[in-house]
């Protein structure tokens, strides 16, 4: 080796206050110059003791506070839970409550996915894509805004079906913004996405092989970026969806190598085409009828141990519901897509540069209310 | 670490330059593009967003004004409340805190269109706005539609305090005590009288007395099927 | 002249140079604190539209006068040095930055060819050389600042404006052949009003050299797809990240005063500096208009780059100044050598040439505008529009308009 320098790590803060960190999560990065030898991520900063909550408020009063878990996605975040308590106390959804619950949770899915992409674009130096997907996204909070009334924190699905009927143009309305939106996300496609600039910033960057998605727990998109095709909507079906047709998307290696950010960045594209196509079916199918089932204001479950799980943009999200036959859950445990996505950065960080960090920050979507509940 | 440099063929490299421009090209294209359209942005202390009719006035973008199930300000229609403690307790962060009294019987139509029994008083209804979460939940079970969302979604207060929305004057709240005490004692009242005529009844009286029995016996109803 | 009026009048050499060195300082600074405040109003504003927001429009006329106001907040603020820093060089390097940016306004031309403050005959050697100075201030602003991200920033300032400036040199390269000097005004005469007798489109290489000068600025001057010294999502804000008020001011000043630097050098020496064609030439003042004008477009095409491209990485910057950029200055400069000594006494061939050039640039010009024409039908696609208002569903019959379905939504609505 001959003669070298003595040189040390340098350690690194980045957060809890930092622009990419979406939200407030912070890493100890130890570098060398710009090449990260180490990264350990440190959660908890944007902890609210949610599901302590959860064990003092009624059955029906938790759902407002499922929006706060992840408020990028709430009507996805309601539904996990609202399904849960159905099937300890045996409720049957009415269909056309289903078929809203898929509509509105496949329009938050996008939204979702939107601000997944834009922040993932501006992470990486592209502003345009972001704002313009943001405006992308206010037309889908218009439209929620009209079923519920609100504009974020949604609560609008409720144990036995949704709260509120949509206004009767809803259907006009949403199909009118597909047509919108598909032309409109082409063309931020072939703004940002197949951007050769970026496109090198996201290949073979952070590759995760597909052994170590399963092994790490890696779920919803980027597990699926890594080569697997396991959908919870698909290989577990809930609601109406055995009766949809999509696909589920996985990872190709497009640019290079199966598992890298980019692959996990498209995955997320082609799962705004898919929900697309989704709710395309449901407005074709959606029947008349009631939107909310019978259920009585205190709700007594039975008494013993329930998962329930979902498919949110952030992937699978479990709630484990213990209940003891009273009107509020004895134990709540939510299980979401975040908290494992951050425990794979420290085995994919060592070598890459500080830029590559933020890249693979941005193509896991790790938001940080979710991470920490 | 390993950072060994890649060595890409010549296609590759070629590849690679002709799409970074074509790319380039078609971003610069698409953001040139975008420059011919309005801005969305709903500006808005300039603009009415009260309803969509009123935004789309002065604001030409795509955006709409607030909906009609808007959930914004909590308001109460005191007039339709029966103080029947629902909303409170559906209250999952217990904002809503309702004291109330017997009063007279009255019945009309809620805003449901479903007849709705006032049998109590409020002497208090606070809402703390500072608590609320806009989650809707005590609008939804209200069998009167007494409390609802209002569109209004900007209501600063001067202090702390002025987040506690009051909808029962003291006043009101001493009139409502003051006739519950009435009524209490009317109760009281009639349930001694009752009592009396079953007394008589069962001594069988005269019926000069018991003509006067039935006559008080209309406000002791009330309390009785409440 | 005006150092030959102040001879004439019995004033010393030395002192009228001095005087006349001084008014010339004044006004380019004075030119660039209006200018950087003003372009900063445009930049926004023209970010704003490109991505459907309205950007600064309350001070003074659609935000005329954001710059003001900006300039009296940052100035208003508190200075903050932060522990530990190395004060002297701390507030050193801000100054630093912006002479370094300023020095280069000396051989900046302003419209007519001799319009120029001093006109070196090594004008443009001397401008590479000076916008080098930014590169120790930017050094002297991360190490001063006792700041990790802030040392990092400076690093990749140093790595990256070193290896840009061999690509930027080598691209005004085929200019200087094509004039034969490296004085601003020579390389201003050496073209005329029209397109075809523009530099870059006097041969391919000539437009290959402009096109890598002017990516090589971009990078120079710190802005996206090249801006990683203040990457706003990485580094915080890199180098500037302890600064505050108005050294920070001071920063920002340089940077959007080096688009005009960019924007006038791409004018003097390709777009035919500020000559006015024949028939316009007698109004006053018109080579300064044209000059400006060529000016303002390369700095809207550099804002238009900004808005448009994400960022490089550190990496892939330095590869691609080495990898790409400068075998394609070599092939500019080789390319212009051969093509030189081909047709050096044929002047035919350079005529058609050039006007070929124009042509294909135009050519490329309706393809692309053929591509916004395309975007703008995609992205016209109207949402949210009154064709599904409940109103108009009615009215066409697609839903029935009953009494019973009102109530039920008055219903819905409590």
């Amino acid at each position: 080796m001959g003669k070298q320098l003595r040189t040390e790590l340098m350690t690194i803060n980045m957060g809890p206050q930092h622009p990419s960190t979406h939200g407030v999560i912070r890493f100890i990065i130890k570098t060398d110059g710009e090449i990260v030898h180490e990264c350990e991520p440190d959660v908890g900063y944007l902890h609210r003791s949610i599901e302590k909550i959860g064990e003092q408020m009624t059955w029906q009063g938790f759902v407002p506070f499922t929006d706060r878990v992840d408020y990028l996605a709430a009507m996805n975040a309601n539904w996990a839970f609202c399904l849960g308590v159905e099937q300890m106390i045996g409720t049957e959804v009415p269909r056309r409550a289903e078929f809203l619950r898929v509509m509105v949770g496949e329009l938050n899915r996008i939204s979702s996915h939107l601000i997944a992409i834009g922040a993932t674009a501006m992470d990486l130096g592209g502003f345009t894509p972001f704002i313009q997907l943001l405006r992308e996204r206010e037309y889908i909070n218009d439209l929620l805004e009209l079923a519920c009334g609100a504009r974020l924190t949604y609560n609008y699905m409720c144990i036995g079906g949704v709260h509120y009927d949509v206004p009767q143009n809803w259907n006009e309305k949403v199909a009118e913004f597909l047509t919108h939106f598909e032309l409109a996300m082409e063309q931020m496609n072939r703004l940002i996405s197949y951007n050769r600039i970026f496109i090198n910033r996201m290949a073979k960057v952070g590759t995760v092989t597909r052994e170590d998605a399963i092994g790490y727990n890696l779920v919803g998109p980027n597990l699926r970026g890594s080569g697997v095709q396991f959908d919870l909507r698909r290989n577990h079906p809930y609601s109406v969806y055995p009766e949809l047709e999509f696909d589920v998307p996985y990872g190709q290696g497009r640019e290079g190598e199966v598992g890298d950010s980019y692959d996990r960045y498209y995955v997320r594209l082609e799962e705004i085409r898919e929900s697309i196509k989704i709710i395309r079916q449901c407005i074709k199918m959606i029947p008349e009828g009631d939107v909310k089932a019978k259920v009585k204001n205190s709700i007594k479950p039975p008494v013993g141990v329930f998962h329930s799980k979902t498919e949110t943009p952030r992937g699978e999200t479990g709630y484990l519901i213990e209940s003891d036959g009273k009107t509020s859950a004895y134990r709540i445990k939510i299980r979401t897509g975040s908290f494992t996505a951050m425990s794979i950065i420290p085995k994919i960080a060592p070598g890459m540069f500080i830029a590559d960090l933020i890249a693979v920050i941005g193509s896991l979507d790790v938001v940080a209310p979710e991470l920490d509940r | 670490m390993n950072m060994i440099p890649q060595r890409s063929t010549p296609k590759a490299y070629f590849r690679n330059m002709i799409n970074g421009i074509t790319s380039m090209f078609e971003g610069m294209s698409i953001t040139l593009a975008s420059c011919f359209f309005r801005a969305q942005t709903v500006q808005f202390p300039d603009v009415d967003v009260s309803s969509h009719e009123a935004l789309i006035e002065d604001y030409k973008g795509n955006l709409r004004g607030i909906p009609d199930n808007y959930r914004g300000i909590l308001d109460v229609d005191m007039a339709t409340c029966t103080a029947c403690l629902i909303c409170m307790r559906a209250c999952p962060i217990d904002c809503i805190v309702i004291t109330n009294v017997k009063c007279d019987k009255e019945t009309f139509l809620g805003a449901s269109g479903k007849k709705a029994v006032k049998t109590r008083a409020a002497t208090r209804f606070d809402i703390d706005m500072g608590k609320c979460m806009f989650c809707g939940l005590c609008s939804i079970p209200c069998p009167t539609g007494a409390i609802f969302h209002t569109k209004e979604f900007d209501a600063t207060p001067d202090s702390l305090e002025g987040l506690i929305h009051r909808y029962v004057t003291p006043e009101e709240a001493e009139a409502a005590e003051k006739r519950a005490a009435e009524i209490a004692e009317e109760d009281k009242i009639a349930k001694a009288a009752k009592a009396a005529a079953k007394e008589k009844e069962e001594a069988e009286k005269a019926a000069k007395e018991s003509a006067e029995a039935p006559k008080e016996a209309d406000e002791p109803k009330t309390s009785e099927e409440s | 002249m005006i150092i030959e009026t102040m001879t004439s009048l019995g004033v010393p050499e030395l002192l009228a140079k001095f005087v006349f060195a001084l008014l010339v300082a004044f006004l380019s600074i004075n030119f660039i604190a209006v200018y950087a405040g003003v372009i900063s109003v445009v930049e926004r504003r023209v970010a704003a539209k490109m991505q459907s927001r309205v950007g600064p429009n309350r001070v003074g006329p659609q935000g005329s006068l954001q710059w003001l106001a900006d300039g009296i907040k940052l100035i208003l603020k508190e200075d903050l040095i932060p522990d530990g820093a190395d004060r002297f060089l701390f507030k050193l390097a801000p100054f630093l930055m912006a002479a370094g940016v300023t020095a280069t306004f000396a051989v900046l031309p302003w419209g007519p060819s001799n319009a120029i403050a001093a006109d070196l005959n090594v004008g443009v050697l001397y401008l590479i050389s000076v916008t080098a100075l930014v590169v120790i201030a930017t050094l002297m602003a991360a190490w001063a600042s006792n700041n990790k991200w802030s040392l990092l920033g400076g690093m990749r300032a140093a790595a990256m404006i070193v290896s840009y400036e061999i690509p930027v040199a080598m691209g005004l390269l085929p200019a200087i052949m094509i004039a034969g000097s490296l004085q601003m005004s020579t390389l201003a005469d050496a073209q005329g009003w029209a397109p075809w007798d523009w530099i870059v489109f006097n041969n391919p290489f000539a437009m290959l050299g402009f096109l890598l000068f002017l990516t090589g600025s971009v990078a120079e001057s710190n802005r996206t797809p090249f801006d990683l010294t203040e990457a706003e999502s990485e580094l915080v804000a890199g180098y500037a990240t302890e600064y505050s008020g108005f050294r920070f001011a001071v920063f920002t000043l340089a940077e959007f005063a080096n688009t005009w630097v960019v924007g006038a050098v791409s004018a003097a020496i390709f777009f035919g500096a500020g000559h006015v064609p024949p028939m316009l030439a007698a109004l006053p003042g018109a080579a300064v208009v044209v000059f400006v004008a060529k000016t303002f477009f390369v700095v809207l095409i550099l804002m238009w780059f900004r808005w448009t491209l994400p960022r490089f990485r550190i990496d892939q910057m330095m590869d691609f100044s080495w990898k790409y950029m400068l075998p394609l200055a070599l092939v500019a400069f080789f390319g212009q050598a051969i093509y030189f000594l081909g047709t050096w006494d044929q002047p035919g061939i350079q005529i058609v040439v050039s006007h070929v050039m124009v042509l294909a640039f135009l050519g490329v010009f309706f393809l692309f505008i053929n591509r916004v024409a395309i975007n703008v039908k995609h992205q016209g696609v109207v949402v949210n529009s009154p064709q599904t208002e409940i109103a108009y569903l009615e009215k066409i019959g697609k839903i029935k308009p009953a009494v019973v379905e009102d109530a039920a939504e008055s219903e819905e609505e409590k």
